[in-house]
Order: structure tokens, then sequence, then C-alpha cells
């Protein structure tokens, strides 16, 4: 009851007023050519609230990249330092040689490719995507690095982080599934002392899953770095992890 | 014949060099398979005993080893077939090189032991065109795939590939070609599945004149390879399509989205596409005839939500694999907001087949009222996986038993599994279906035996989807996510009455309200196999047990005292070293330390190995 007399009086309040909207599209206001304008959050009369839930989607789309969403009022939280946590992100990865991105971004002003190839170079590269990787190619492209992170983030086949000296992927699926790829999973979690895909505690292999190599005929498959080995069994996963620790010398 | 005609065929005869082509029809050729699963299984080496052999008998003139793309029976491999009598070996090591060379290149008589031997009969089959596997097939998409070199484009052209394109270029009526693609029925396996032609024609009608022409060949949904075969095999079907379609639509632009996984793949293509620019078959001015069109390779690794078009579309032109809202439909606004088509390198692939043998011969190809024909990746629990591209309206059962042979020896063939996670899983009793609008999405076709459990199995396909979801429409999102908590608690023996009830409930909204195929569609195996195999959930639920043997949490192992006959090796390998038992005598397994991981049943010679569906009252459900 509180609530709609609230609402009435809102509605009463602003009846006198001029409106501050126009109906957009049927009529559009004249602005002066290149006019920016201003953004301004719409606030909620009643909650007194800004509208925004800080979804970012503007700041992902604007065009010229204008839009900074800085949600620490929305949601009460502390202050937060942008420059210095774009530092300690980049810290956080060590330094990068960014000489190996160089072939990368030219052939890809060259030619225009997708994202995803480029990307996908960087990773070859890298052997995942660096952070400031990311940042040197969203600076030269012109891309914004919110649609490169988007689209870095959005396959777990791209890695944000580094892997492992070797990198064990399972198939997980449907022809090796059936042909006991679970079992050969486990045996593998099981010799490498992991309960789920990741790297080792020694940082000596990271497990994977992929799905579907593309040799599904003597499935199930396992590559081991590069090598394809067909028809597993969970018997020869444990063996083939004892071998790459005979191989590396780890114990 | 008019003055463009002649300028046209002119330019065409300068593209071919027929001093290049590797392999004439009727000339002695050995033909190796050399695409991926070949390739894997040591085609390489066979290939080159047979150069070491040929040149050690002085042979090499008179007969030429040609690497051909894959010949559709990819479990047997490496193939090998010797031409022109057509002799079929499967399975060839470089070991029995010398003996094909000695006796049936210049014997001129098959190796009677290294010949393929008939699933039920046993006896040897000597030729390509009497295997079984090949004997159901129908192949106009994959008519050259096997038979020509794919790294030539003069043995593609020897094949007469790119003839549709000169004809219709010198025809000069684009609207023919569109008439004949929507007529033959050609449909694709893209997004909402649908008419190819149809779509052709909804692009023209908009109002831009730049237009695009989009392949994918992600097959994002595991055990699907078609596209990646027909890539591999003859990529200049795939270009000639494309090109007919930028000639009939009028676009200048093709993409063609490649897995980064099949390597070969995007090398065949690349090779050929670069070949093509060459002999100025792409690029400004096609054969002088004023068309101009150039292909550009994007490769990425597999996305299952590009299955949708708008998703691709976004993945394309580099952003997050996202769905949008239509309309506009890609056809009026795709690629680069422009009118796009997409379709499958395989329908792409069969374009030019239609141009050239007319759109009824396609769709006569088709049984009864169905048209045209259908290319599947079989594989799984069957005899003869492979490529393989029968009439559509072929039943299920004849793909599965006839060419694939039905289930391995000693196993029972339990459902069938098409379409991957967006598809449908059939139990072995409704194989009578007719192959044609049975998911329309994807290629792969995998044989499950009494070895799977089908509510596992439920469980894997929709983990798939879950995981590879874009999460935009809560239906998806959220739904496929506790349909998926809850299939894993019943998996994991913790089941609770009324979970299938909301499982089918879940499924059924989830597939309401989403915003693409995925979400739509990935709801299919679950509601199916609650629909075809109730008895598994509920012996999973209220009996606590997993029939099939497969889920960790219900099953037990044992030994056959009566059957085990103490050798000792399965104590041996256990990795929980659970096994105990002396030399000569029954071993025993003791279940509370054991983790199920199956080593003990594969090693044993015996067949002693027991898995018990249900666990023994000293292990509590769920702890195992
Ligand atoms: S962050 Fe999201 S909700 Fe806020 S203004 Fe931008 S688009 Fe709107
Ligand atoms: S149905 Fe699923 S995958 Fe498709 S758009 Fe919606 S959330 Fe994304
Ligand atoms: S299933 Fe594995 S752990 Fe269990 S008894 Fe057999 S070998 Fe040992
Ligand atoms: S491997 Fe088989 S036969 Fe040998 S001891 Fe074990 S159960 Fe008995
Ligand atoms: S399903 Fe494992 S390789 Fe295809
Ligand atoms: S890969 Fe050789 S037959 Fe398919």
């Amino acid at each position: 009851m509180l609530g709609i007399l609230k609402a009435l009086r809102t509605t009463v309040s602003h009846l006198p007023r001029k409106p501050l909207t126009v109906q957009y599209p049927e009529v559009r206001e004249e602005l002066p050519e290149r006019s920016r304008g201003l953004f301004k959050v719409v606030v909620d009369v009643t909650t007194e609230e800004a509208r925004c839930r800080a979804c970012t989607l503007c700041e992902t789309n604007c065009p010229v990249q204008v839009i900074r969403v800085d949600y620490r009022n929305k949601y009460d939280l502390p202050a937060v330092d942008q420059a210095a946590l774009a530092r300690d992100r980049l810290a956080e990865q060590g330094a990068v040689d960014l000489s190996p991105l160089r072939p990368i971004i030219d052939g890809h002003l060259e030619s225009g490719t997708g994202l995803n190839a480029v990307l996908q170079r960087v990773q070859d590269a890298y052997g995942y995507l660096p952070r400031a990787a990311l940042q040197q190619l969203s600076l030269e492209t012109g891309t914004s690095l919110s649609q490169i992170y988007g689209t870095a983030s959005f396959s777990d086949r791209f890695r944000l982080a580094p892997p492992a000296a070797h990198i064990i992927s399972v198939c997980r699926g449907t022809t090796c599934y059936a042909a006991g790829a679970p079992l050969v999973a486990q045996a593998l979690r099981e010799a490498l002392g992991i309960d789920a895909d990741g790297t080792t505690a020694d940082g000596f292999v990271t497990l994977q899953s992929v799905d579907c190599l593309g040799v599904c005929g003597p499935a199930p498959v396992v590559r081991v770095d590069d090598r394809v080995h067909v028809a597993m069994t969970p018997e020869r996963a444990h063996a083939l992890v004892q071998e790459l620790r005979v191989a590396e010398g780890v114990t | 014949m008019s003055e463009r005609a002649d300028r046209i065929e002119a330019a065409f005869a300068h593209v071919f060099h027929p001093s290049m082509v590797s392999a004439r029809e009727g000339e002695q050729e050995v033909r190796v398979c050399a695409a991926t699963t070949c390739a894997g299984s040591g085609a390489g080496a066979v290939r080159d005993a047979f150069r070491d052999e040929l040149t050690r008998r002085g042979l090499q003139q008179e007969w030429r080893v040609v690497e051909t793309g894959c010949r559709g029976s990819c479990d047997q491999g490496p193939i090998v077939s010797v031409e022109p009598a057509g002799v079929f070996y499967p399975r060839v090591s470089p070991a029995s090189v010398p003996r094909i060379v000695a006796e049936t290149l210049v014997g001129g008589r098959p190796v009677e032991d290294l010949l393929y031997r008939h699933p039920d009969t046993g006896r040897p089959v000597a030729r390509a065109a009497d295997v079984p596997f090949l004997l159901g097939q129908r192949r106009l998409v994959l008519a050259l795939a096997g038979r020509i070199d794919p790294a030539s484009i003069d043995d593609a052209i020897a094949h007469e590939r790119y003839r549709a394109f000169v004809e219709a270029l010198i025809a000069d009526e684009p609207d023919d070609v569109i008439d004949a693609v929507e007529e033959s029925g050609l449909r694709t396996r893209v997004g909402d599945p649908g008419s190819v032609g149809s779509r052709w024609r909804r692009a023209l009608d908009g109002t831009h004149d730049e237009r695009f022409v989009v392949c994918t060949a992600d097959e994002g949904d595991p055990g699907a390879f078609a596209d990646r075969t027909v890539l591999e095999s003859d990529p200049h079907a795939v270009i000639e399509g494309m090109l007919l379609a930028a000639f009939a639509i009028g676009a200048r632009h093709g993409v063609v989205r490649v897995r980064r996984d099949h390597a070969a793949a995007g090398e065949r293509l690349r090779g050929a596409l670069v070949e093509c620019r060459e002999r100025g078959l792409l690029g400004r001015d096609i054969l002088g005839a004023g068309l101009s069109f150039d292909i550009e390779i994007d490769a990425a690794e597999r996305m299952l939500v590009c299955a949708d078009e708008t998703a691709l579309i976004a993945s394309l032109e580099g952003r997050r694999a996202v769905p949008r809202i239509r309309p506009p439909a890609p056809t009026e606004a795709g690629f680069r907001g422009r009118p796009t088509v997409v379709s499958d390198a395989v329908a792409y692939a069969a374009v030019p087949w239609i141009v050239r043998n007319g759109a009824a011969a396609y769709a006569a190809a088709g049984l009864h009222e169905h048209t045209g024909t259908r290319v599947f990746s079989l594989s799984g629990q069957v005899r003869n996986g492979g490529v393989v591209e029968v009439p559509a309206g072929t039943s299920l059962r004849r793909v599965v038993e006839d060419i694939g042979g039905g289930a391995r020896p000693g196993r029972r063939l339990k459902a069938v599994q098409i379409g991957g996670p967006l598809g449908v899983c059939l139990p072995a009793t409704a194989l009578e279906a007719p192959i044609d609008d049975l998911a329309a999405g994807s290629s792969s076709l995998v044989v499950l035996d009494d070895r799977t459990c089908m509510v596992d199995l439920a469980r894997h396909l929709l983990s798939i989807s879950q995981r590879e979801g874009c999460g935009t429409c809560v239906p998806c999102r959220l739904g496929t996510k506790r349909s998926l908590e809850i299939l894993e608690r019943i998996v994991d023996g913790r089941g609770r009455d009324g979970d299938m009830e909301l499982l089918a409930e879940l499924g059924t909204y989830c597939s309401q309200g989403t915003l693409c195929v995925l979400g739509g569609n990935a709801s299919n195996p679950v509601l199916g196999t609650l629909r075809d195999f109730a008895d598994e959930y509920e012996a999973h639920i209220t009996e606590r047990r997993c029939p099939a043997g497969v889920c960790r949490a219900l099953i037990t192992y044992s030994i056959d005292p009566e059957a085990c006959t103490g050798c000792t090796l399965c104590a041996q390998r256990c990795p929980a070293a659970v096994i105990s038992g002396r030399e000569g005598q029954p071993h025993v397994i003791d279940v509370s330390g054991c983790t199920k991981c199956d080593i003990c049943r594969q090693v044993c010679p015996d067949g002693a190995v027991r898995v018990r569906s249900g666990v023994s009252q000293a292990v509590a459900p769920g702890t195992a």
C-alpha cells in the first residue's frame, strides 16, 4: 500500500513537468554534428538507485570505447585502483617477450583474418594467452581488450595461464566415451595424483579433456603433447605417465 | 558457340595442365589412402614401402603411387587399392608390400590372405566394389574421395571438377543455378537445417550488393568428421560449390571455418586455394567472365554453439560465439551485416554434382519420398567405421548392420546415437527409421553396444551441451546445469524418487524458449533415453544398480572362482593392490579398496573377472 502511494506521489509530481524524453524513433532530437552527448545513468526515482546493473554490455559494445563501468558504488565495493589492478594483473604472469607477437599482428592487420585465428596463433606461440600479449594486440589492432578477452575466455580451448611442461589431452567425445574413455581419464588422474583436470602439484603435467580429436575410429584417444595414442586402456594410461616421468627424470 | 563461351573455354583450357595429372583413368596405379585416420594407422610408411619396392624392381615408370583422400572405410586402414583392377587391401603393413607388388602388380592376381574378409562368410573379397562396406553406398558427394590425389588441381580437373562452374559461367543464368539447387532438395546441416537453394534465393532479395558465402567444416559435435573428410579428400568440390554459390548470389567473398585440430584438412584446402588463385579460378575476373571471388580460411577450435549460424558468424567476425535473435536472418544480415549464405562443406560439395547432373537426378538418388544422399561419419562400437554416403531414406539398420557390419564380435547392439549431443539416441529396436531428417544437424552416427549405460550416456551428452552453451538464455544456462546435476547424482547412486519426472519437466522447459538450436535440442538425449530406457533409470534410482556395469558407484567387481585359473596377472596389475590369491588358486578381490578401474577385467586371459550390477552391502552407495 505504502509503495503504491509512494509511486503515485512520484507520478503526480511529474505531471506538470515537461517531458524529458522524445518519442524516438518517430521524433528525433536535433543534435549538432559530431555531438557526443553526455552519458547519464538513469536513476530509479523510487529506490534512488541507478538503473544500471553494471552488466558492462555498454562498455563492451561502445564502438569508440569511451565507456568505463566502475561498479564499486553499485555494490558498495571498496574503491579499486584500476591502474594498480592492471599492473598487478600483468605482474602476475611475469615479463612476457612480445616479439613473437610481431608477425602475428602484422599478418592480422594485412589479411584481417578472424580474431579466433589470431588468438590461436598467439596461443601456439606462447602456449597460452599472456595478458600482456592481449593488451598489446588490443593496442595495435584497435580491437577493444574486452572483446579480445571475451573471445578468449569464451572457450576453454584457450588457456589464460601457462601450462605445464607436458600436456595430456584425453578425448571426452562420444565415440571415445563409448569405448571406455572415462576409465582411461580416471586412470590418468590416479597416475598423476590429481582429482580433476589441471596441473600436477609439481607443475609437471597438465591434464585436460578435449572434445573429439577427430580420429574417432580407434577410440579411446589420448594425446600427449603432439603424439596421438589410440585404442587406450587404463593400463596403458598408467604406463604412459610412467614413461613420461622416466623420460623427464621425475619420480 | 557464342563469343563468351569461347572466351571462357579458352581461359579454362589454360587453367588445366594435363601433363601434371598424376593418375589417369585406366592407368596402372597404387592408391594409398593418406587421409587422417589412415595416416594415423601408418599409411605414410606403407606409401614409402611401395615407392621403395617399385624402385628396387625398376617399376617406378609403369606404376605410380598416388596418395588419395579417404576411401571411407577408415577403421580398416591403411587402405590400399591396385588399379585399374580395383584390388582392395585393408590394414596394409609395410611388411606385406613386397608380396603385393610381386603378386598383384607383377603377377596380376590378388594376395589372398591379405584381402578383406567378408564379415559373415569369412571369404576373401578382392574388389573394392564388392566390399560390403562400400556396396550399400551411393557416393555422389564423395565420388572422387579416395580416387584422386587431393593435392593436385589437375587431377581434380581431369575428373571434371570445375566443369559445372564453367558451364554455369557460359550459360550466365545465375537463377538457373539457384533453381537447380532448390529443386534438388539439397539441405544443409547448419542452423535450422533447411533447403540450401531457398537460402540462396533469400540472400538475393536483400538491398545490399555485397554478399558473403560462408562454409563451415567446424563439426562442433564429437564423432562427426564428414566435412573434414570432404575437405581432405576432394577440396576442389567444396571450392567449386562455393564458386557456384558466389556466381548464383553475386558474392565476392567467401569464408571457410575449419577446425584447428583438423590440420590436414586445413592444409589441403589452403593448398587448393593457392592453386586456384595461381590458375585464375579464384580472384579477380575469373576466367574472364566478370566474376570476382576469393575464399579465406578461418581456423578455430571447435565450438558446439557454432551449430547456430548467427553464433558462427559472430565467431567469424572475431566476437564471442553468441547467437543472436532472428530476424534478421543471416540471409538478410549476416557476416559483417551483409546477406550471407551459410552451409556445411558437404552441402557445398554436392552443388557441382547437382548443377552438372540436374536437380532431378540428385533428388532421385534418395529412396521413396526422400531426396538426395546423406553423408555420415560412422563410428563407435561397430566393426567397420568410416565415412558413408547413402541414399536419403535408407534405414538406420542398413547403415549400421550392412555397411558397418554390426556390433563388434561378442557384443550386442544396444542403441545408435545420431547427431551428437543435440541429436537423439535410438534403441536397437527402432533402427528401421529412415535416415533423413533424423539428426539433420550433424553427421555423427555413433554405435553403442551392451557396455553402454544409457543413463550415463545421457549425462555425458548433456555435459557437453552444458559446457558449450553460451549462457544467454536462462532455460539453457540453468536448465542444462540442473538437469546435469540430477543425472550426476543418479549415476552416483544418489538418485531420488521423482528425479525422472523432474528431468522430463526440466528438459521440456529447456527446449522451449531458447534462442538457438543448442538450448533447443540439448535435452533431446535425456528425453529420448527417459522414454526408451526408463527401466535403466529405474534400476539406478530405486535398485541402486547399473545394469550395463558402467556407473562406478553402482557396480561391484568380483572374480568367478570357477573360471579363474590363478594366473596372478590381475593381482600384478591391480593399481590398488586389492587382489589376492596364490598362484594356481582362484583369486579374490577385496571390494572395499577397489577403485573400479577395470584393469583386472581387461587383462584377465580367462574372462574370470565379473562386473556385477549393484553394490554389495559392505560398500555404501556413493562412497566407492
Ligand atoms: S553497464 Fe549494462 S546496465 Fe549499465 S548502462 Fe551499461 S549496458 Fe546498461
Ligand atoms: S540456447 Fe543456450 S547456447 Fe543457444 S543462445 Fe541460448 S544460452 Fe546460448
Ligand atoms: S577394478 Fe581395478 S582396483 Fe578394482 S580390483 Fe580390478 S584392478 Fe583392482
Ligand atoms: S587374471 Fe583372471 S585368471 Fe588370472 S588370476 Fe586374475 S582372475 Fe584369475
Ligand atoms: S570422440 Fe574421441 S576422437 Fe572423436
Ligand atoms: S582415412 Fe583412409 S579410408 Fe578414411
